[in-house]
């Protein structure tokens, strides 16, 4: 322990230096005072008594300097020096020190916003137990053109795997879906919901805060409803008072009491349906959480209800594969003796992976890009260094000469690019912050654990470290610089190098004014590829929603909330009020209705039937179904191609549907469309429907691909979920407090969830437009 | 400078002034450069000076303590004396030294 003691005390005398050095000198001096009288008490003349003294002590600097040298600490203050004469030599050119400190700001700021998200993303591991032994469970497909299709989960059939396989621990089932919240008859807001087997938390090794879990008989038929919320929930319902256990909520209209709270760290994962199906967006960020009740469909149906998802927990030491060649073979038994008409099997992946793919390919790529932004930031700081290590090689030369070692002089290089990373890096960690929060509000729903994207200790030791290997790579250069410089040439040519000097310093200031320039023009060039792509998407995505507002209505409360026709009577007279309503607003051009939002992915996802033309079973192309009014596709600006839209007059028979491209290409190959049916499209409606129109292609669901859409009226049946599209000569920001008056005073217990300009995309940031694009 | 006078050892500074000091009892900086001449009888080449960073050393361990007093001869001087760990320290510091010492003496004795 005594280094401790020594190096606190060293600290110690660094704040009494004055002090010590007073006390040292009245030592030393009194320690020649006593050698002088005891020399002349022997005898010896005061001239040689004083020597005498002063041979016997050695040298009185070295002793003293030996003295401060154990005294205080001479690295650092040697660090301090050296940091004050590189802020000496920084404050005499503030041009470049706040060029330098601005363009390491936006480099390291890009690339720690970045690594935030992916930090969040891909590299933080989820709150629960052992997470490595957790998998996702999906049914599987196999086909020999397509290869493998994972699906959704079948209730029955995860039954039977859970309780015959071996090779998982537990497993748990459940779906996801928005539901309307409210207390106290305020007005409701739209939540996630997770809606799972009772064992869901056992599985996940959770363990509630607050109140108890669910246990096997919250799930049995006839039960009373419980929830259990998340710790985000708490915080936003009850505004995490302990007293909420006990008490109701009202969910989707029923009042349901609260057993539990689980704990802060517990954050739901977004696991898609299938890869193939974006997570819904009314699902994002799940606060509730509800225990599964499994319908007599879903206890007796092999077919259809395809309709959840599972994770399961390996045994401790089994792997991956072997758990996925058990439940496969198990799964590919169980279709052959139930004769089911498709040849399942299971397909597992480990839950981290499944949670963040299809998003970690663009992250990387988008922190690979900002990468390149912080490096060429580099390269230009360390040609800007140069010069002014040129610029200051006179000065080297002298400190050199005066005895400066070499190390030294690197030191003093170095110390000024380390602290110019410092002030870059400290402003960059700022930008992060508010870039972070910018990525959260705008980035796309389909990232996953976007509500998880946290500032938080590594990251910013991340930043640092970024900052530091910033500033080696822009300051190594300059620095090893200095090392040749010559003193004596450089001091005994000073007037002839003088004219030298100017003139190399004009080649390198030509250097670094061209260095300039092309990174400029590269960021320039990649800001505007980056603007015309987004802009060519935009012109192709076969729609125009500027000057278009948004309203999203959900119908979740038990008046709306039932599959009767009363039911689709109730909503079909709120909508049409809705959009009579909506109508009157001033400015107002034409108010569309569609079940879906555009750009929020792929939902109400069926197969295409055509009763006059039937292909084998699973062959029939996916389409996604739309429930709209006529005004939708002007609305939209969404073309027609062949055929009519809908009018008024098929309310009396809306049995009709416009289809897009797709649909007519993969669906009707060959064939005029006009005129055909199709059927199954209708819930719980037998009846056939004819197409009437074909709509142009549009990205509607999602900036990549075409959508294979169908469109029918909302007259044939009326959606829960409801976007009310208003194009308006007003701006968003004065029609979005009337949209929600105008809706409110037709039901105020409907939860509007999203209100907003559907012109959002073009104030986006270039990065995000860039992640939209990559993904 | 005498030819028989040998260097002080690494180290070894620091023993000699804590076995002083136990010797002593407090004494300032002079008398115990002055006292280590002495016992060694002349033979230790050492500037007088290179005592006060071997004090500061000791003291930054705690292994001994200083205070400002009066010499005999009225004058102000800084006054050293063994803390409760120095005294502890001088029997561990002393055992190290002679196993030192006896095992140069078996490399130097002469073989037979």
């Amino acid at each position: 322990m005594d280094w401790i003691r020594v190096l606190l005390s060293r600290f110690a005398a660094l704040f009494r230096r004055r002090k010590l050095d007073a006390d040292l000198d009245e030592e030393l001096h009194g320690h020649i005072d006593f050698a002088i009288a005891e020399n002349l008490k022997g005898g010896m003349s005061p001239e040689d008594a004083r020597t005498a003294a002063l041979r016997a002590f050695g040298g009185f600097v070295q002793a003293r300097e030996a003295y401060r040298a154990q005294r205080d600490l001479p690295w650092l203050e040697q660090i301090v020096r050296d940091i004050r004469f590189a802020f000496r030599g920084l404050r005499k050119s503030p041009g470049f020190l706040l060029t330098a400190v601005l363009t390491l700001a936006l480099g390291i700021g890009a690339v720690t916003s970045v690594f935030t998200v992916v930090d969040a993303v891909l590299l933080k591991p989820f709150a629960f137990g052992d997470p490595d032994r957790l998998v996702v469970m999906r049914e599987a497909i196999d086909d020999a053109q397509t290869g493998r299709t994972a699906v959704p989960d079948n209730y029955r059939h995860f039954l039977r795997l859970q309780n015959s396989a071996t090779t998982i621990e537990d497993a748990a089932i459940f779906g996801q879906r928005g539901s309307s919240v409210s207390r106290n008859g305020e007005h409701p807001h739209i939540v996630g919901t997770v809606v799972a087997s009772p064992n869901l938390f056992q599985v996940l090794r959770v363990q509630p805060m607050l109140g108890r879990d669910f246990v096997e008989s919250d799930a049995q038929k006839g039960a009373n409803a419980v929830v259990v919320l998340s710790y985000a929930g708490w915080q936003t319902l009850f505004g995490g008072e302990r007293k909420a256990i006990g008490q109701t909520l009202r969910i989707d209209g029923r009042p349901v009491p609260v057993i539990g709270v689980l704990p802060p760290g517990m954050q739901f994962p977004q696991i898609a349906l299938s890869p193939k199906i974006a997570f819904q967006e009314t699902a994002r960020n799940a606060l509730l959480f509800e225990p599964l009740v499994p319908s007599d469909r879903d206890l007796k149906a092999d077919m259809g209800t395809f309709d959840y998802k599972a994770i399961a927990r390996l045994k401790p030491g089994v792997t991956i594969a072997r758990a996925s060649a058990e439940l496969d073979a198990l799964q590919k038994a169980y279709t052959l003796s139930a004769h089911l008409p498709f040849p399942f099997g299971i397909a597992l992946t480990p839950l981290t992976k499944d949670v963040a793919s299809g998003i970690s390919g663009a992250l990387c790529l988008l922190l690979a890009a900002v990468g390149a932004v912080l490096l060429m930031a580099c390269v230009n700081l360390a040609s800007l260094q140069l010069a002014r290590a040129v610029n200051g090689e006179r000065e080297t030369a002298v400190r050199a000469a005066l005895g400066a070692s070499k190390s030294q002089l690197v030191r003093a290089r170095l110390t000024e690019s380390l602290l110019l990373a410092f002030l870059g890096g400290a402003a960059g960690a700022g930008l992060a912050l508010a870039g972070v929060r910018l990525f959260i509000a705008h980035g796309p729903a389909s990232v996953p654990r976007l509500d998880e994207v946290r500032v938080s200790i590594p990251v910013l030791f991340f930043a640092a470290g970024i900052s530091i290997v910033a500033a080696i790579t822009f300051g190594i250069l300059p620095a090893l610089r200095s090392l040749r410089v010559h003193p004596q040439a450089a001091l005994q040519n000073s007037s002839a190098r003088a004219a030298n000097t100017r003139e190399g310093n004009r080649t390198r200031s030509v250097l670094v004014a061209m260095q300039v320039a092309c990174t400029v023009v590269l960021l320039i060039v990649t800001a505007l590829a980056l603007r015309s792509f987004s802009r060519l998407m935009r012109q192709n995505r076969g729609f125009d929603t500027s000057h278009v507002t948004l309203a999203q209505v959900d119908l979740f409360t038990p008046q709306y909330a039932t599959n009767s026709a009363k039911g689709n009577a109730v909503r079909l007279a709120l909508t049409d009020s809705a959009l009579n309503a909506l109508r009157q607003l001033p400015g107002v051009q034409s108010v569309a209705v569609t079940s879906v939002a555009p750009l929020t992915g792929e939902t109400w996802v069926d197969n295409l039937f055509r009763p006059d033309h039937p292909v084998p079973a699973g062959k029939e192309p996916m389409i996604n179904v739309r429930w709209i009014n006529p005004e939708y596709l002007p609305t939209m600006q969404s073309p027609l191609v062949a055929g009519r839209n809908f009018t008024a007059a098929d309310r009396a028979n809306p049995y009709v549907a416009l289809i897009s491209e797709r649909t007519a290409r993969e669906g009707f190959p060959g064939e005029n469309p006009i005129g055909q049916t199709i059927t199954n499209v209708v819930p719980d409606d037998q009846h056939t429907v004819a197409v009437i129109g074909v709509v142009a292609d549009a990205h509607i669901n999602g900036l990549k691909d075409d959508a294979a859409m169908v469109y029918m009226p909302y007259w044939a049946y009326a959606p829960l979920t409801l976007s009310f599209l208003v194009r308006s000569s007003q701006p968003s920001d004065a029609l979005i407090p009337e949209m929600r008056r105008a809706i409110w005073q037709i039901d105020p217990q409907v939860a509007i969830p999203t209100l907003k300009s559907m012109d959002d995309q073009s104030a986006t940031p270039w990065l995000l437009i860039a992640f939209r694009l990559s993904y | 400078m005498g030819e028989n006078r040998s260097e002080v050892l690494q180290g070894t500074l620091d023993l000699m002034v804590l076995k002083t000091l136990e010797a002593m009892g407090p004494l300032h900086g002079y008398g115990i450069a002055r006292r280590i001449e002495q016992v060694s009888g002349n033979s230790l080449s050492m500037n007088q000076g290179t005592i006060y960073p071997a004090l500061l050393r000791l003291e930054q361990r705690g292994w001994i303590k200083s205070e400002w007093g009066t010499s005999e001869t009225n004058r102000r001087a800084k006054f050293y004396s063994l803390s409760r760990i120095g005294r502890k320290k001088i029997a561990e510091e002393t055992e190290n030294w002679e196993r030192v010492a006896s095992t140069m003496a078996r490399f130097l004795a002469p073989s037979n």
